[in-house]
C-alpha cells in the first residue's frame, strides 16, 4: 500500500529522507532527540569529572565553559522539546482522529531544519571554539568583541538557534492548524486526550515565545555579522570601554531572552505533564480527578507564563515596583500547579495502581517536580533570590524541574513503545532502569542543594564542598549508566520483544490504542467520528451522506462543537466501503490520494545549513565562507521553488470538528497563525527599539544620534507606495472574483511595481545616509555608527526583507494569473494579501517611529 | 466588499498618512512633542485597524481570528511596555 503513495518501505533508507508522514517524522524526532541527549549528556559527564576537584585541570578553562554552555543549549533546545514533539508528531493526529498533520511537507521541513540546526551546533566546535558564554547567552558576552578568538563558532551557534527557532515556528503553525481543523467529528477541544491538550497549549506558548527569541537571535546575529551594536557598548576607537551611547544593551537581551525563557520552562514541561496524566489515568484505571480544573489550570499557566519573566532579573537594575509585581505573578503561577499536582495525587489515591515502568517514571517525575517546584518558590521571592541567584541552588532547582519533565517523557517512551514498534519491552529491565535512574538523578542533583554556595558556571569552588561535588559526579555516571539499560532494552526488544497487540495496557482509552501497532500509513480503517459519543470509523458512504447533509444545511462541514465526545472509549467499525462508494467522498475524505513523500524539505534544510555555515564566517571575507553562503542560498531558494511546483495533495477532512475556526480554511488559518507569530517578531523588534531609546532618553535620542539628513519625506513616499500596493491587492481579488484575467494581472503587476519602487526608494535613502559628511557624523551614518542607526537599519531592513519575500510571491502569482490562474477563485490572492497587508501595517508603525518621532 | 468600498478605505488611509506628516511639517513635534506623539500614534492605530478589518477581512472572519491577532499584539505590547517601565 505504501508504494501507492510514492513512499518506499521502512527498511529502505530513502524512505526516511522522503517521508512526510507524521508517524515517520515522529520516530525521526525521537531518535534524533535521543542522539542529542547523548551528546549533551557526555558533555555533562565531562564537566562533572572536571568538578571532582575545585580547579580546571581536565578540560581547561575554555573547554569547561564550552562544555557547560553547549550542554545547556543542547538539552534545552535540541533534546527535551524535540523529544516531546516526537511523541506529539506520532500521537496527536492519532489521538484527535486526523490522518496526518495539516501541512505534511511543512512538518518534514520542521524536522530537517531541526536536525541540520543541531548539526550546525556540532560543526561550531570545529570553528576554533564554540559558544562559551552560558546557555542564557547574556550580553555583552554574546557579542564578538567579548568572545575570544574569531568567534565564528559562536556565530554558528546563534545561527543554529535561528534555524531551530524557524523549525519550531513552522511546527507551531502546523500543530495549531491541525488541532483546530482536523479533529474527528464530535470531538470537542475540551475532550481531546490530555496529552494532545498539553501539546495544544505548548504550541500556543511556542508560537509567541519563540517569536521573541527569534527577534533576539536575529538582532544578535546582526551584531555578529552586520556590525550593528544592539548588545555591545559603544565603540570608542579600538576599545569598548564605555556604555555611553547604549545603556540598555545588557538589559535588552535579558528582557528578550527571558520573555521567551520563562514560557520555555512550561513549553518543556507541559508535554511531560500530558504524559504523566495519560500514564496516571491508564495505570490507576481512573479518569483524571478534576480533569476540567486540571485543564483550566494548564490554560492559566500558559497565559501567566508570559508575565513572570522578570523574576530572572531580580539582580539587575530594574526598578523595585516592577520586581514586586513580578514576584507576585511568579508566586501566583505556582497555584495552578498545586492544583495539577493534587489532581495527579488524588487520581492515584482513588485508583488501583499498577507499577509498570511508564507509571514508575511518571510517579518519579511528579516527586522530582514537587521538589523542583518548592525550591523554585524560593527564587521567586526577591530577598531570597538576592542570595540564591547565580548559585548551585538555581542549578539544582531547574534540573529538578526540567529533568523531571524529561523523566516523564522517558515514561512516555516506554508507554508508547509498544504502539510505535508493535513490540513489548522487557518490563523487569525497565523497572530496574527506573531504580538506577532515580538513584542517579537524586545523587547527582540533591547534593547541589547542600553545596548551593558553589558559584554557578564556575569550575572553582570551596574545598569544603568537594564531597558534595564528588557525590554529584558519581550520581551523574549512575544516571548515565541507566540510559545504557534503556537503550539496550528498547533496542533488543525490537527483535526479541513479544508482539504488543493493538492495546497492551488495560484502561488505555485514547484513540491511538484503537488501531494496530504500529498504525497503518493512513491511521484509521475509516473516517473517525465521536458523533455518537464513542469512537466509530465511518465508511465513505456515510461520510458522503453527512457531507451532503452538512452542505445542504449551508455549512459545508460539521461545524458545531457539540455532542458528548469521549476521551477515547469503545470502538465500533461501520460496514466497510463497498464498490459503490462515491468518488467525491474519496476525494474530500482524502483516504485514497493523500501524498506522503517529498524530497524538497530535506533539500531546503540542507541549503539552509550550508547558507548559515557560510554566513557564520562572511565577516572574515573568506572566499570559502562567502561561496558557501551563496551556494547554500541558491540551493535553498531553488528547493523552495521546487517544493512550490511539486504536486502534493494534503486534503482537508470531509467532516471534522473545527471550533472555533469552522469557516476558516486551513491555508488561511495557517497564514493567520503565522502572522500572529510575526506580530510578536516585529513587536519584539519595535519593543527593542523603544527599550533602548527609553534607556538612552526618549527625546534626546533624536537630537543626539540621528543626523539632520534623515528626513520624513522618503518614509512618507514609501507609505504612499505601500498603501497603494495594498489597495491593488484587494483590487486583484475583486478582478479574480469577476474572472477578469486582465484586471487580475494588471493589479498584481501594479503591486509588484510599487513594491519594487518601495525598495528602490529605500535603497536610495540608505545610500544617502551611509555617505553623509556632517560635523556630527563625519563618516556617514551606517549600521555601526550608533544604537539609533542600528535600530533604524535593522528594523526597516527586516521589514524590507518581508517586502522582498512578498515580491517574489507576487511575481510568481502574476505569472500564474497571466496563464489563467485564480479566475473565479480568489483564495490564493487573499492569502497572499493577508501577508502583504500585514507588511503594510508594520510599516504604518515604522514610519512614524523611525521618521517622525 | 466591492471595489468602491475598498477605494474609500484607501482614500482614508492615504489622508491619515498625509496628516501624520503634516503634524511634523507644522512643527508640532518640536513644539509639543508628546501631543504630536499621541496624535501620530493614534492615527497609525486607526490605519492599522482599518487595513486589518477591511483589507484583511477580519470583520467578516470568526471572532476567534481577531482574538488570535489580538493575542500576538498583547504579547508584544506586554514585552514592550513592561520592559520599558522596568527602567523608568
Amino acid at each position: 500500500m505504501s508504494h501507492d503513495h510514492g513512499l518506499p518501505p521502512k527498511s529502505s533508507v530513502s524512505r526516511w529522507f522522503l517521508t512526510t508522514n507524521h508517524k515517520d517524522i515522529g520516530v525521526l524526532y525521537l531518535i534524533t532527540a535521543l542522539f542529542f541527549l547523548v551528546f549533551g549528556g557526555v558533555l555533562a559527564l565531562l564537566f562533572r569529572l572536571e568538578l571532582i576537584t575545585p580547579g580546571a585541570d581536565l578540560l581547561g578553562q575554555m573547554g569547561y565553559n564550552q562544555a557547560v554552555s553547549t550542554h545547556g543549549l543542547l538539552m534545552v533546545f535540541w533534546f527535551i522539546s524535540p523529544f516531546a514533539f516526537g511523541f506529539a508528531n506520532y500521537l496527536v493526529p492519532l489521538q484527535i482522529g486526523a490522518d496526518d498533520l495539516a501541512f505534511p511537507r511543512l512538518n518534514a521541513l520542521s524536522y530537517w531544519l531541526y536536525l541540520f540546526s543541531g548539526l550546525l551546533m556540532g560543526v561550531s566546535f570545529f570553528q576554533g571554539t564554540t559558544f562559551a558564554g552560558g546557555w542564557t547567552m547574556y550580553a555583552p558576552l554574546n557579542t564578538p568583541a567579548y568572545i575570544p578568538g574569531e568567534g565564528l563558532g559562536a556565530t554558528s551557534v546563534v545561527l543554529a538557534l535561528i534555524m531551530f527557532t524557524a523549525a519550531v515556528t513552522l511546527g507551531s503553525v502546523n500543530f495549531l492548524t491541525t488541532m483546530y481543523r482536523m479533529r474527528a467529528e464530535g470531538l470537542r477541544m475540551r475532550d481531546i486526550p490530555i496529552f494532545s491538550l498539553s501539546i495544544n497549549l505548548t504550541v500556543w506558548m511556542m508560537l509567541f515565545a519563540f517569536a521573541a527569541l527569534l527577534a533576539a537571535l536575529m538582532i544578535l546575529a546582526s551584531d555578529h555579522i552586520l556590525g550593528t551594536t544592539y548588545f555591545q557598548y559603544s565603540i570608542d576607537g579600538t576599545t569598548m570601554a564605555t556604555d555611553a551611547d547604549n545603556p540598555g544593551a545588557s538589559l535588552l537581551w535579558a528582557h528578550l531572552f527571558w520573555f521567551f525563557g520563562h514560557p520555555e520552562v512550561y513549553i518543556v514541561f507541559f508535554p511531560a505533564l500530558g504524559v504523566m496524566a495519560e500514564c496516571f489515568q491508564t495505570f490507576t484505571g481512573r479518569r483524571l480527578v478534576g480533569r476540567k480544573w486540571f485543564i483550566i489550570s494548564m490554560v492559566l499557566v500558559a497565559i501567566q507564563s508570559f508575565v513572570v519573566w522578570m523574576h530572572h532579573m531580580f539582580l539587575t537594575g530594574i526598578n523595585l515596583p516592577i520586581k514586586t509585581i513580578f514576584m507576585a505573578t511568579t508566586i501566583g503561577i505556582s497555584l495552578p500547579f498545586d492544583l495539577m499536582v493534587f489532581s495527579l495525587i488524588y487520581t492515584m489515591a482513588k485508583g488501583r495502581v499498577r507499577f509498570t515502568t511508564p507509571f514508575l517514571f511518571s510517579l518519579g517525575a511528579l516527586i522530582l517536580f514537587i521538589i523542583g517546584g518548592i525550591t523554585g518558590v524560593f527564587l521567586g521571592a526577591i530577598v531570597l533570590d538576592y542570595q540564591f541567584r547565580g548559585t548551585y541552588w538555581v542549578v539544582a532547582h531547574f534540573h529538578y524541574v526540567m529533568v523531571a519533565g524529561a523523566t516523564a517523557l522517558f515514561g512516555g517512551l516506554y508507554y508508547w513503545y509498544p504502539k510505535i514498534t508493535g513490540k513489548m519491552y522487557n518490563e523487569r529491565l525497565g523497572q530496574i532502569q527506573f531504580g538506577v535512574y532515580f538513584l542517579g538523578f537524586n545523587l547527582l542533583y540533591f547534593p547541589m542543594f547542600i553545596a548551593w554556595e558553589t558559584p554557578r558556571r564556575v569550575f572553582v569552588y570551596p574545598e569544603s564542598l568537594q564531597i558534595w561535588h564528588s557525590m554529584a559526579t558519581v550520581g551523574g555516571f549512575i544516571l548515565g549508566a541507566s540510559f545504557l539499560l534503556m537503550f539496550y532494552n528498547l533496542f533488543v526488544s525490537l527483535w526479541r520483544g513479544e508482539d504488543a497487540g493493538d492495546n497492551p495496557w488495560a484502561y488505555a482509552t485514547s484513540a491511538e490504542w484503537a488501531v494496530s501497532s504500529p498504525p497503518p500509513l493512513e491511521n484509521f480503517p475509516g473516517v473517525p467520528s465521536y458523533a455518537t459519543g464513542k469512537l466509530e470509523f465511518l465508511d465513505d458512504e456515510t461520510v458522503a451522506e453527512r457531507t451532503e447533509r452538512a452542505s445542504g444545511a449551508g455549512h459545508g462541514h460539521a461545524a458545531t462543537d457539540g455532542g458528548t465526545a469521549a476521551d477515547g472509549g469503545a470502538v465500533t467499525t461501520r460496514a466497510a466501503a463497498t464498490a459503490t462508494a462515491m468518488e467525491p467522498a474519496h476525494e474530500t475524505a482524502g483516504e485514497e490520494h493523500a501524498s506522503h513523500a517529498s524530497f524538497w524539505p530535506f533539500l531546503v534544510s540542507l541549503g539552509g545549513f550550508v547558507t548559515f555555515l557560510g554566513l557564520s564566517g562572511v565577516r572574515t571575507g573568506s572566499v570559502v565562507y562567502l561561496s558557501m553562503a551563496a551556494i547554500g542560498g541558491l540551493v535553498t531558494f531553488g528547493s523552495l521553488f521546487g517544493m512550490t511546483r511539486e504536486p502534493f495533495h494534503a486534503p482537508e477532512m470531509a467532516i471534522a470538528e473545527r471550533w472555533p475556526f469552522s469557516s476558516v480554511e486551513k491555508m488561511k488559518l495557517g497564514m493567520w497563525t503565522f502572522l500572529a507569530s510575526d506580530i510578536v517578531l516585529f513587536g519584539a523588534f519595535i519593543g527593542s527599539y523603544a527599550f533602548v531609546r527609553v534607556a538612552y532618553g526618549w527625546t534626546a535620542w533624536h537630537h543626539d544620534l540621528i543626523p539632520a539628513e534623515h528626513v520624513t519625506m522618503p518614509g512618507l513616499i514609501n507609505t504612499y507606495l505601500l498603501l497603494t500596493s495594498s489597495f491593488l491587492v484587494v483590487l486583484a481579488m475583486v478582478a479574480a472574483e469577476r474572472e477578469s484575467k486582465r484586471g487580475t494581472v494588471a493589479a498584481l503587476v501594479g503591486t509588484f511595481a510599487l513594491g519594487v519602487g518601495f525598495l528602490i526608494n529605500k535603497g536610495l535613502e540608505w545610500q544617502h545616509l551611509f555617505h553623509i559628511h556632517s560635523e556630527a557624523f563625519p563618516n556617514g551614518w551606517n549600521l555601526s555608527t550608533n544604537i539609533a542607526s542600528s535600530t533604524f537599519y535593522l528594523t526597516t531592513g527586516l521589514h524590507g526583507a518581508h517586502v522582498t519575500i512578498g515580491l517574489i510571491i507576487c511575481a510568481y502569482m502574476a505569472v500564474r494569473a497571466w496563464n489563467g490562474a485564480y479566475q473565479g477563485d480568489d483564495r490564493a490572492i487573499e492569502y497572499f494579501g493577508l501577508y502583504w497587508h500585514f507588511v503594510d501595517i508594520v510599516w504604518l508603525f515604522l514610519f512614524p517611529l523611525f521618521y517622525i518621532l | 466588499m466591492d471595489w468602491k468600498g475598498y477605494t474609500v478605505i484607501y482614500v482614508v488611509l492615504f489622508a491619515f498618512a498625509t496628516a501624520q506628516a503634516v503634524v511634523e511639517f507644522a512643527g508640532l513635534v518640536e513644539s509639543a512633542y508628546w501631543i504630536a506623539f499621541a496624535v501620530i500614534m493614534v492615527l497609525s492605530v486607526i490605519k492599522a485597524v482599518g487595513v486589518a478589518a477591511y483589507y484583511q477581512h477580519l470583520r467578516w472572519e470568526p471572532r476567534a481570528v481577531t482574538y488570535l491577532v489580538v493575542g500576538g499584539t498583547v504579547a508584544a505590547l506586554a514585552l514592550t511596555g513592561a520592559a520599558a517601565y522596568s527602567i523608568l
